[in-house]
């Protein structure tokens, strides 16, 4: 959490920007925002701005990291260095990013169907252009966009929000000041067919009745989430098929 | 009624046998973008990738020449292999084959058999889940392309095209356009309008 003053992050019951406690921020999805890429998308959400490329499968080097059950995930979040106020990736991948990375890998492993692939690899490529909090989120939400768009096959296109706490109430989809002055955030990734939790992290402290009615918050707004995946990936296609249809 | 489906979409309450399905408690999902028939029960992949099967004719790249193999790359995550002492005439790396797959193992790598070597000619690459719409039923989008640009065009199964001769170009534009529009009705008709304005 940052110093200084605690500025009133709420306010008549609305947030800073305006929202109410329940609200998201706008979300705009692009597919196949990388031509040379097997499958990409680049997300608007709010004032984060994220690309993400996956290429693969293809043969996992060096040799020694190939597992020969199925196949491994190599992931890479990076925020560029002009992504935000705070210094970001001069230096490479910092405590941070490796974290994250670590974290979208995980969630990926039990999205997608990586024992079709023995010995191979899949990478994915998470960069953030400009980040105003919640970029894990928006990063997740955009890489199985873009994962599903490579044609590899998946159980689930999994989605992810932030909830948070201030002062009593819960909030979800912080963005960077109320992410730094909050008293917690809970990121969580969601597979919505199950509503199996594919990460679930937490900054702060919440009590067990926080945490399952933020879970729940996470939920529904996921179903407005989701619904966007999906019409994300299925817009080109019927776009090219309404231009021919008789 | 056809429609589209993303992964993880619910596409009928009951156990389906398909290639891209997934089943799970009685339901069965899809695990690509795809579209699904639901009177003929059939779900065709719209992106997806190539798995080796027995008897793919696959088109590829010689790689390596080993002792008593040849590792063929396949433009997919496995290699396929030849076995020296079946090929009449010694291959190199960098030539172009065609072959059909004789058995996959274990670790998903290819052992073809009945290589044929395919002389000069431009490979490309396309999506793989394309292929099919790029040869057509009974072979006649293919057919078109070949009659109006006399090039010579082999497809594998793996999504690497090898054309020769006559308008290369025109051909790759046609295979091009097939592959963006592959799941749209009456594209056989537009690409021979496309075929026969390139060709004047």
């Amino acid at each position: 959490m940052a110093g200084g003053e605690k500025p009133v992050l709420i306010k008549d019951g609305k947030r800073l920007d305006g929202r109410g406690a329940e609200d998201l921020r706008e979300i705009k999805i692009i597919p196949d925002y990388i031509k040379n890429a097997d499958g990409s998308a680049y997300i608007e959400w709010g004032n984060n701005k994220i690309i993400a490329a996956v290429y693969g499968p293809q043969e996992a080097l060096p040799k020694h990291v190939q597992d020969p059950q199925r196949a491994i995930i190599k992931c890479r979040y990076q925020m560029a260095p002009f992504s935000s106020l705070e210094e970001h990736g001069r230096t490479g991948p910092n405590r941070r990013a490796i974290e994250i990375s670590k974290v979208t890998k995980e969630v990926f492993e039990n999205a997608v169907l990586i024992d079709y692939f023995p010995g191979s690899e899949i990478d994915l490529y998470v960069e953030v252009l400009q980040g105003d909090g919640g970029t894990r989120a928006a990063g997740i939400t955009v890489a199985s966009v873009a994962m599903a768009l490579s044609g590899i096959p998946m159980r689930d296109l999994p989605y992810s929000v932030s909830v948070g706490k201030v002062g009593e109430s819960l909030i979800l989809d912080l963005n960077k000041i109320e992410d730094n002055y909050s008293d917690a955030d809970m990121p969580i990734a969601i597979s919505p067919k199950s509503n199996d939790i594919l990460l679930l992290q937490m900054d702060g402290n919440l009590t067990r009745d926080e945490v399952r009615q933020g879970i729940k918050m996470a939920q529904r707004a996921g179903e407005k989430i989701a619904r966007m995946q999906r019409e994300a990936l299925k817009a080109p296609y019927e776009r090219i098929a309404e231009r021919y249809k008789k | 009624m056809q429609k589209i489906v993303v992964p993880g979409e619910k596409i009928a309450d009951a156990q389906l046998r398909l290639d891209d399905g997934l089943v799970e408690n009685n339901a069965t999902y899809s695990t690509v973008i795809g579209i699904y028939d639901d009177e003929r029960k059939t779900l065709i992949p719209l992106e997806g990738l190539w798995y080796p099967r027995r008897d793919d004719r696959v088109v590829g790249v010689i790689e390596e020449d080993k002792l008593n193999t040849y590792v063929v790359n396949l433009n997919a995550p496995y290699k396929g292999l030849i076995i020296s002492k079946f090929v009449d005439t010694p291959l190199a790396a960098g030539d172009s084959i065609e072959a059909m797959i004789k058995e996959v193992d274990k670790t998903k790598t290819a052992i073809l058999m009945r290589p044929r070597r395919l002389a000069g000619g431009k490979v490309m690459m396309v999506r793989p889940s394309k292929v099919p719409r790029i040869i057509g039923k009974n072979d006649t989008m293919i057919k078109q392309i070949m009659d109006f640009t006399k090039s010579t065009i082999v497809i594998g199964l793996n999504g690497v095209v090898w054309m020769k001769g006559g308008n290369v170009d025109l051909a790759t534009a046609a295979i091009l356009k097939i592959e963006e529009e592959a799941h749209t009705s009456g594209l056989t008709e537009r690409v021979r309008e496309m075929l026969q304005k390139g060709a004047l």
